[in-house]
Order: C-alpha cells, then sequence, then structure tokens
C-alpha cells in the first residue's frame, strides 16, 4: 500500500486599495453601476494608451519588502494575448519574464518556509453575468491593479496551504495594500496540487484549481482533489494535467478542459509602457514605511508582554487592533489586564470581522489606559473596572467621570461583614439551596452585596466571606 | 500663386482681410464636392464644422486678434485619427459608425488653433497598405495621373493636398505611410521622430513604429505644422515633444558644410529614372555647399523583414480587440458567442489586414517566437545602432523615398510581398524611430513624381528641413508641377 | 512551407474563420509571406537587449481620481445593451 504525499503551490490575486485604476484615473471602487466606472482607457477604445499609476509599483514593492523579495532594478510590462468578453483589449498587460518582485518567503508556524516566485503588477478583467445563456458585461472592474503573487509548490498539507494564505492575507492587510477579502474578491488563490509516493522527489502531474472563494472551500476543493488524484493513481490511470473548477454545491472539482484549451498567451513587450526602474533609495524609503510585520508583533505580545498566544493572536489580526492595543498599554504595568478588557469585554460588543477591523469603539485606547491605571494603582477593584468599562462602552465617557471618590478606596474589612450579613439575612432561600448543595446559588447572594457596594467590594474577599459566614 | 508655402500666405490674407475665412473654407468645400469623385480623396466631407470653425476665425479677425499660426486654414485628417462625434472608421467596415467619444491629442490642439476640418481622409484598412486600395471605400487616386494610386497608406490626404483639396492634411506613418504617398503625388510628407508627436487618439496599426505626420504642399508648412503639434502629451507614455527650438525658423539657415551621407544599399535595385533625379538632387546639394559622405549600411538590407515581423506582431495584438461588443460592425447571425467574435472579425477585415494578423500571430506563437519575434527585435537593435554609427558620419541621410513612381491601380492586390518590397527605403526609418521627411526632386520617365527622403537622428527634424528646404528653394519649379483641379490659389 | 493545419490553427488563434475556399488561397499566400519573413535567418544577430524606441522610463501617473465618463457615452457605440450592460445575446 503506497503513500501519497501532497504537493502544491498557490497563485494568488489580490486587488490593491489604490484610488484609481492601473492604466486609468477612473475610480476604483466597489460597486456602483455597472459601466460608471469607466473611460475610455479602461474600455479599451481604439486609440487609447495606457498609463502606469506610481501607487501600484509603490505597493507591489511594499508587498514584496513585507515577504522577503528581492525587488528587480530592472522590470518591464508585457502584452498577454487572450479573448474573452471580460478583456476589452483582447490582451491584458500583466509582467511576463522581468516581474517587480522575486524570490520572498513566508514562513509557517512548523518551522518550514514557503518560497515566493515572484510578485507581478496586472490590470484585473471586468465582469461578466450569464443569465439564458446571454452574457452581460460590466468594465467597471476592468483595470482594477491586482498583485499576483505565485509560491513555488513547497505546500505538503491543507493546513500549510491554509496557514500560508492566512498569513499573507494578515501580510497585505498589515501593510494597507489591499483589504484581502476572499469573500469580496479581493483576495483570490488558484491551487496547484498533485500527489506523489512518499519519500520520492519527482513531482506528480498537477491540476489546477480556480474558483474558491472561502478558505473552507479551498480546503475541502484541495481535499477532494487529493483523493481523487490517489484514486486514479491505485487504478493505474494517470492524472491529467488540466484546470479543474471547484462545485461548490457539491463540494468537488470538475474539469474545464475544453473551457480552457491550451491557451497561447503569445507574450511580447508592451510598447506603449516604458521600462520601470527601482532605485535602492526608492526601496528604502517605502521599507521604512512597512509597518511592524505581525509575526514580530506576535512574538513581542508572547515574550514581552506574556500574553498567551491566542490572545496575541486575536489582538494583531487587524491593524487597528493592535495599533489601539499598543495605545492603551502606554506605561501600563499588566498589559494583560487591557488585553482581557480588549478580547473580553470590548469584542463581545462587535459583530463580526467587519465591526472587528474597524474597531470602532466608544472607549478611546487612552481612557481604557486611565482606568486600568487606576486598577494598578488600588484605587479600584476588578469588578469596579468591569461594571465602568460597560459604562464607558456604552456612554463614552472617561472613568474618571463614572467613578466618583467615594466609590474608590474599596471597602473596609468591618463594613464588609456587615453588607454579608445582611445579605445572608435578606436571601435564606438561596442560602438553604446553597447549603444543599446548589453551588451557584452562593452568586446570587454574591450579587446582592456587589449591588450593595455598588461594586467597590473585592468580589474574591466578599464571596470568601460569605461561605465563612453561611458556614458559622 | 506660389506653390510653396501656403500657410503663412493664406493667414496674412486672412489677417489683412483680402479673404475671409469663410469665403476660403468655401472655395475648398465646393471644391471637394466636385472634385472629390475624381479622387475618392475624401471618406467624409465636415463642411457644417468648417463653415462653423472658418465663422469664429472671421469673428476673432474682426475683433483684431491675431492669429495663431495654423488658425483658419482649411485642412484634412486621415481616418484613423480619433475625432469626438465624427465618425472615424480606418477606412474598414468593422469600424464603420464608429463614433469616438474622446479625440486625439493632435486633434485638440489644432481644434484649438480653429484648424479648418474638412474632412477625413481616405486610407489603406487599418494602415495596412501602400496604394490605399485596401480601403473600404475604394482607393485614392493620384492627382497627376487617376491612373495610378495616391499611395500609402495616407492616400487619402495626399490626394486631397496634391488636388488642391485640403491646404495640408495630418497622416500617419508605420513604413512609410506619409512619404511614399508623399513621394507618388509630389508633396512634401514629414514623418517626426518617435516620441514627437502624441499617438493619444490614433487607432493603432503598429504601436513602436507609429507616427502622426503632415503632408504639404512645401517644406515650410511642413515645419509650420510640425511646430504646433509637436508637444508633450502626458496621455502618451511614449511621448517626449519636441526640441527646445521651432523647426520653422531654422529652414532659412545655410548648409553649406552639412555633411549628407548617402548609404549605398538604399540605391540598390532602383528604377532608373529614380536613380537620376537622386543624383540630381546630389549635385544640388553639392552647389548648396554640402559634403557628400558615402558609405556603406549592410542592415539595411534585412530591414523589410523586420519591420514586418514586428509591426504585423504588434498589428495582430492591436486589432484583437475588434470583436463587435463594444462597438463597430458585428455579424448578423451567429450560433455561439465563438462564432459570434470570429464571423464577425472575417467579415469585418479585409484581406491584407487579415494576412498581416495571421502573420503576426504566427510569428508570435510558441515555437516561433524566438525565430521570428525575438530575432527581429535584436535586429532592430542592431538597425538603430547602425543609424546612430552613421550619425557620426553624416548630418543628413539622402535616399529615395520609394524606388519607383505611383503605381498602376490594382498592382498591389497581386502580389502582397512584391507590394511589400516596394517599403524598402522608408521602413528602416521607422525602424529606428528617426524622423524622415520626403520631398519632390523630379519627374520620372512615365512623368510621374519622384520623392527623395532627408533622414536626421532623434528629434533632428529642424536639421531634416533646414536640407529639404534649402533643396525645394534651390530646385525651383523643376521638382514641381501644380495640379489643374481643386482651389487654385 | 505552410500547411493548411497550421493556417487553421493560426487562425483560431486569432479569431478569424477561413472557409474552405478561401484556405487554399490563404495557405499559399502565408507561406510567401512567411517565406519572405524567414529571410532574417541568413543575418546572424547577438542579443541586442532591445529595450524600446526611445529610451524612456519611470513615466507614472498620480493616483488621483479623474470622473469617469458617462455611461451613455461609454455604451454609445454598442450594439447591443440591456439595463447599462454590454449584452451578447447568446445567438442571432
Amino acid at each position: 500500500m503506497i503513500n501519497y504525499e501532497l504537493v502544491s503551490g498557490l497563485e494568488t490575486h489580490i486587488e490593491l486599495s489604490t484610488k484609481t485604476k492601473i492604466f486609468c484615473s477612473c475610480s476604483t471602487e466597489f460597486g456602483g453601476e455597472p459601466n460608471t466606472h469607466c473611460c475610455p482607457v479602461c474600455i479599451g477604445l481604439p486609440g487609447t494608451l495606457p498609463k502606469l499609476n506610481e501607487k501600484v509599483v509603490e505597493y507591489a514593492i511594499m508587498a514584496g519588502l513585507a515577504t522577503n523579495c528581492e525587488i528587480s532594478p530592472i522590470s518591464k510590462m508585457d502584452r498577454k494575448n487572450y479573448v474573452y468578453p471580460d478583456l476589452p483589449k483582447a490582451y491584458q498587460i500583466s509582467q511576463y519574464d522581468m516581474p517587480l518582485c522575486k524570490n520572498g518567503y513566508i514562513e509557517l508556524s512548523n518551522g518550514r518556509k514557503i518560497r515566493i516566485l515572484r510578485i507581478h503588477i496586472e490590470e484585473d478583467a471586468g465582469k461578466l453575468i450569464h443569465q439564458r445563456g446571454n452574457t452581460y458585461v460590466d468594465y467597471n472592474r476592468g483595470g482594477v491593479p491586482l498583485i499576483e503573487i505565485v509560491s513555488e509548490p513547497d505546500i505538503r498539507s491543507i493546513e500549510e496551504a491554509k496557514e500560508y494564505l492566512e498569513k499573507l492575507q494578515l501580510i497585505m492587510r498589515y501593510i494597507g495594500i489591499s483589504d484581502v477579502k476572499m469573500q469580496e474578491g479581493s483576495l483570490r488563490c488558484d491551487v496547484n496540487i498533485s500527489v506523489r509516493p512518499e519519500g520520492t522527489e519527482t513531482l506528480g502531474t498537477r491540476t489546477e484549481i480556480k474558483n474558491m472563494n472561502s478558505f473552507t472551500h479551498m480546503a475541502k476543493a484541495m481535499d477532494y482533489e487529493v483523493s481523487r488524484q490517489i484514486d486514479l493513481l491505485q487504478s493505474g490511470e494517470t492524472v491529467v494535467q488540466e484546470t479543474r473548477r471547484y462545485n461548490e454545491a457539491d463540494g468537488c472539482t470538475e474539469s474545464m478542459r475544453g473551457k480552457e484549451d491550451a491557451h497561447d498567451y503569445r507574450y511580447f513587450r508592451e510598447p506603449d509602457l516604458v521600462t520601470i526602474h527601482v532605485s535602492d533609495e526608492q526601496i528604502e524609503r517605502l521599507r521604512k514605511k512597512l509597518p511592524e510585520p505581525p509575526i514580530v508583533k506576535l512574538n513581542r505580545y508572547m515574550n514581552e508582554f506574556g500574553l498567551p498566544e491566542t490572545d496575541a493572536q486575536l489582538l494583531i489580526k487587524y491593524r487597528n487592533i493592535a495599533d489601539y492595543f499598543e495605545a492603551a498599554i502606554n506605561d501600563i504595568s499588566t498589559p494583560k489586564t487591557v488585553a482581557n478588557c480588549m478580547i473580553g469585554q470590548i469584542f463581545s460588543r462587535l459583530d463580526g470581522d467587519g465591526a472587528k477591523e474597524n474597531f470602532q469603539v466608544k472607549v478611546t485606547p487612552e481612557n481604557l489606559n486611565a482606568l486600568v491605571k487606576l486598577l494598578e494603582s488600588g484605587k479600584i477593584k476588578m469588578n469596579l473596572l468591569k461594571a465602568t468599562l460597560e459604562k464607558m462602552l456604552d456612554t463614552g465617557k472617561a472613568a474618571s467621570e463614572l467613578i466618583s471618590e467615594s466609590d474608590m478606596g474599596g471597602i473596609d474589612e468591618e463594613t464588609l461583614k456587615g453588607l454579608c450579613a445582611k445579605a445572608i439575612a435578606d436571601n435564606q432561600s438561596a442560602v438553604a439551596d446553597y447549603l444543599s448543595g446548589k453551588e451557584k446559588a452562593l452568586k446570587a447572594i454574591l450579587g446582592a452585596v456587589m449591588k450593595a457596594t455598588r461594586g467597590r467590594a473585592d468580589a474574591v474577599e466578599a464571596e470568601k466571606l460569605l461561605i465563612e459566614l453561611i458556614r458559622q | 500663386m506660389d506653390s510653396f508655402g501656403k500657410i503663412k500666405k493664406l493667414s496674412e490674407q486672412m489677417a489683412s482681410k483680402q479673404i475671409s475665412c469663410v469665403e476660403l473654407t468655401k472655395q475648398y468645400v465646393e471644391a471637394i464636392e466636385s472634385d472629390n469623385d475624381k479622387l475618392n480623396a475624401y471618406v467624409k466631407s465636415t463642411s457644417d464644422v468648417a463653415m462653423e470653425t472658418a465663422k469664429r476665425v472671421d469673428k476673432k479677425i474682426a475683433s483684431g486678434e491675431k492669429l495663431l499660426p495654423l488658425e483658419g486654414i482649411p485642412m484634412t485628417l486621415k481616418d484613423n485619427i480619433s475625432t469626438k462625434g465624427i465618425e472615424t472608421t480606418c477606412c474598414s467596415k468593422i469600424l464603420k459608425g464608429y463614433v469616438p467619444i474622446y479625440s486625439a491629442t493632435v486633434w485638440e490642439i489644432l481644434q484649438n488653433q480653429n484648424a479648418v476640418l474638412l474632412g477625413k481622409t481616405n486610407m489603406d484598412e487599418f494602415a495596412m497598405g501602400s496604394s490605399c486600395e485596401t480601403s473600404c471605400f475604394g482607393g485614392a487616386l493620384n492627382p497627376h495621373d487617376f491612373s495610378r494610386v495616391a499611395g500609402g497608406s495616407s492616400g487619402g490626404v495626399a490626394s486631397a493636398v496634391g488636388g488642391n483639396l485640403a491646404v495640408y492634411g495630418l497622416g500617419s506613418d508605420t513604413g512609410g505611410s506619409i512619404r511614399q504617398p508623399a513621394s507618388f503625388c509630389g508633396l512634401t510628407g514629414l514623418k517626426p521622430t518617435y516620441g514627437a508627436i502624441s499617438r493619444y487618439g490614433l487607432i493603432a496599426y503598429a504601436s513602436s513604429f507609429d507616427q502622426i505626420g503632415p503632408i504639404t504642399t512645401s517644406v515650410e508648412d511642413a515645419a509650420l505644422v510640425y511646430d504646433a503639434i509637436s508637444l508633450y502629451d502626458e496621455r502618451d507614455s511614449t511621448s517626449r515633444g519636441k526640441a527646445a527650438a521651432p523647426a520653422s525658423e531654422s529652414l532659412n539657415k545655410s548648409i553649406k558644410g552639412m555633411k549628407i551621407g548617402i548609404a549605398k544599399e538604399y540605391l540598390d535595385g532602383i528604377r532608373d529614372d529614380v536613380n537620376d533625379a537622386i543624383q540630381k538632387a546630389i549635385k544640388v546639394y553639392e552647389s548648396l555647399g554640402a559634403e557628400i559622405v558615402y558609405f556603406d549600411m549592410p542592415s539595411l538590407k534585412y530591414s523589410l523583414a523586420v519591420y514586418y515581423i514586428l509591426a504585423c506582431a504588434e498589428a495582430s495584438s492591436n486589432l484583437g480587440r475588434y470583436d463587435g461588443i463594444r462597438y463597430g460592425y458585428k455579424t448578423a447571425h451567429y450560433a455561439d458567442r465563438e462564432e459570434m467574435i470570429c464571423k464577425t472579425r472575417s467579415e469585418g477585415f479585409g484581406d491584407e489586414v487579415k494576412r498581416r494578423i495571421l502573420l503576426g500571430t504566427y510569428v508570435l506563437s510558441a515555437g516561433y517566437y524566438d525565430a521570428y519575434y525575438k530575432k527581429a527585435q535584436n535586429l532592430r537593435g542592431t538597425l538603430i545602432q547602425a543609424y546612430k554609427d552613421a550619425f557620426q558620419k553624416c548630418d543628413v541621410i539622402l535616399a529615395p523615398t520609394v524606388p519607383m513612381t505611383a503605381f498602376p491601380l490594382n498592382f498591389s492586390s497581386k502580389d502582397p510581398v512584391e507590394t511589400y518590397l516596394t517599403d524598402i527605403c522608408t521602413v528602416p526609418v521607422n525602424i529606428a524611430g528617426l524622423p524622415g521627411v520626403s520631398i519632390p526632386c523630379g519627374f520620372g520617365n512615365d512623368g510621374l513624381p519622384i520623392g527623395m527622403q532627408l533622414i536626421g537622428n532623434s528629434f533632428c527634424e529642424a536639421t531634416i528641413l533646414n536640407a529639404a528646404y534649402q533643396y525645394e528653394t534651390a530646385a525651383g519649379k523643376t521638382a514641381f508641377r501644380a495640379v489643374d483641379m481643386g482651389v487654385r490659389l | 512551407m505552410v500547411t493548411h493545419e497550421e493556417i487553421l490553427k493560426i487562425a483560431k488563434l486569432a479569431k478569424l474563420s477561413v472557409s474552405a475556399d478561401e484556405l487554399v488561397a490563404l495557405t499559399k499566400d502565408m507561406s510567401e509571406i512567411i517565406g519572405f519573413a524567414d529571410t532574417i535567418n541568413a543575418v546572424s544577430s547577438a542579443d541586442s537587449d532591445f529595450d524600446s524606441v526611445n529610451n524612456l522610463s519611470n513615466v507614472f501617473r498620480e493616483d488621483v481620481v479623474v470622473p469617469s465618463y458617462d455611461r451613455e457615452e461609454i455604451l454609445k457605440n454598442a450594439e447591443s445593451q440591456d439595463d447599462g450592460y454590454f449584452l451578447v445575446k447568446k445567438r442571432a
């Protein structure tokens, strides 16, 4: 029984978030009525000429720097010729043999490096809608700038593929060059995949899978395809090199043979555009513009602040959250407290990834900072902090406006004992429940104590006292 | 009227109110109405636009404002130059009815000078041809002899200007398409340095070869038009604009001591009478004090093949967009989209265009790219260097424009390759992106005009126009013959 | 010598249809034309690293939005359109 291993490489297309298209000044704004973000250049009217958007080159270089690539000092644009209604010029202006970036990598958590062969810039095509056999064409998306990131076939498992793509997504989001949302199409991935007997070196025949618009689909597609290929090989057949489409409904991949006959793209240098020279100076300037890479940040949060990995991952996921966190921990001795406040109470107010990404909250990082400092200096206790934070999230007010002087300083033991005794007296049925084994009943009595102290008491201490008193 | 320098004279006459712009324009409009049938120079009349512009110019004159150099001068544009709101067809069935929603930069520049557009002129389909006969409207005829072609691909412009149906016109030159028709029709035709004139709005044939340029009845007029349109255009990434000083201001410079180079290969295989005319022209230059320098340029010999490989490769790509979906002709009946596109293109394009698309596709296709396209690119580099070396030895290169005089009608359609071979003298200049001007230098045994070329180094239009002007003045009427039709000024 | 098959293959790439009638004459013409192109084989050439005709580099545009054209203009020359889209009917 031969065991097979999977070999895979990913081709990722990322829509850049520049304001204008790559070769004309039309807006790249998403949505919009069909054909309302167009001009003679991007619909390829006869006689029009392209002009390269400088931001596209900058963003591509940043993408390369953030993935450890070499930036080519000289590169050029080429025409990729093929006919399809979404391509108004019948060629796509792309880069063929002299891409802007080469030879980078992404490091995975298992220590393995997935090498990046190249990153190049190109224009996106328009959108086709097929209805009752008719084809409707909208060129709004035509000319939107893309970078294509091609990895070497270094991926050895579906988990690695997911992690590679997630890391790529995180990096690109971090450096601010794209929204990288798979569901919206600003992150697209084609998977090249083959299998070979474990321990062998030769690559098997690969297929290319397209049309997966979520990480889950990608995983399912890869899983199906690996099984399909292994089945073929085990029954003595061969894998045909072809492009396959992921069928979402059936969870399988289907051959696109016939629809995608071998293309001869007849690449040649784009005569309407000129050479791109990237200077060392420009590279350094852009390198300085890059933010701290997410992986470095992650390690820093874990090592310097002692945050557990899961918490650190949540905080680094979106720039806005990380920036907020870093502002909120200014001069704080327990960053963990700030982290807990954010991950616990603040996150629970944010519905979904979109809200988390925007991270619009009423509490400013400075205000959270001030609140936690009150805890650190002993002026308030944890439950008052939590209660106050809720109020801050509701009102946007600062802690100083919500906590009075008298609230701070906690409660002395005598007073607390008295309040506990009263609470016990007032909640006899709860006491009885507790004594008969219902541990949870204690919480109700504790609640009453906390209410009476307006949160000033230390909950842990109060609970201890209650138990003592009840036992008496 | 002296046939030389029409533009300045007309401008002065209008400014001094000897003639109004409306009157002048009317003369041309009426001449076109009566004589265009003989020549088939114009494929579209824009007389209403012309008259409106003329009225505007007269108002300006009435208010005492000074006229710009080309203001109010009746002219024409080759029908591959986009004119907003005015049908632009490249004389192809596939673009019949196409009305651009924007104007070419050169047209915007001229509109700002109130150029009086009389109409759009005839051309070989998509500028592919050397006789104007691949036009879907039929060819334009030679004003000197209606049994001969006006030349191509800017045959319509040459026919109109030569037949006195326009003072000047803008054509385009990819492999000789301005210079050859100018030569056939006894006119001056300038192909500027690649990058001197914006290509934005010029419907592309071969992107790294195409340039727009003027066809006129004199060198001075060509210089004036060149000066007006050679501006930097930010919409064209290959645009460089012009050198500092206007070419029209240095025409009178003496050319004593100017080194005129003759590359022997240019004279190979040209007809005897053409060679005689060239030799006479050389004598004129010697009499003007120029020094004649002879040298070899063997790389000229393969330039035709290099041109056709590279130009057709670019063309095959540039013409891929014509599929009937966004503009232009669409086939009436089809069973599916693939058939729709193939039928549209096959019905919409003429034979020569199809042949060039096929050649271009072939030389770029897998397995052939290295042997054809890549090799031709390398040879292009070699030829560019050869010209650079040549200009170490001389200031301008003198050569025939065409090895013969105007072809008879239908000569071209017989054998495509034989027609290609007639481009031998013009094509190398496009390969190198250099400026070249053709001026009349005599007549053949058949009585038809012969043209000679002056080729200059990059952005040395002033130099070649200076040399051309000096010859024109010295040779006088011997190289020119008025045509008895159109507007006789 | 170029074969009929090659011509048909190239025509397909170029999205041109060639009828049986046309194929013979076209193959003959194309053979001659390609033969003419072949004449460059006689010349030796070094890799000239040919860049471009006018040696320009780094010609860029600023990332500033300019209002797009009205949709009416964009669709003006289309033979068929529907609801703001360019339309390619299934068949006609």
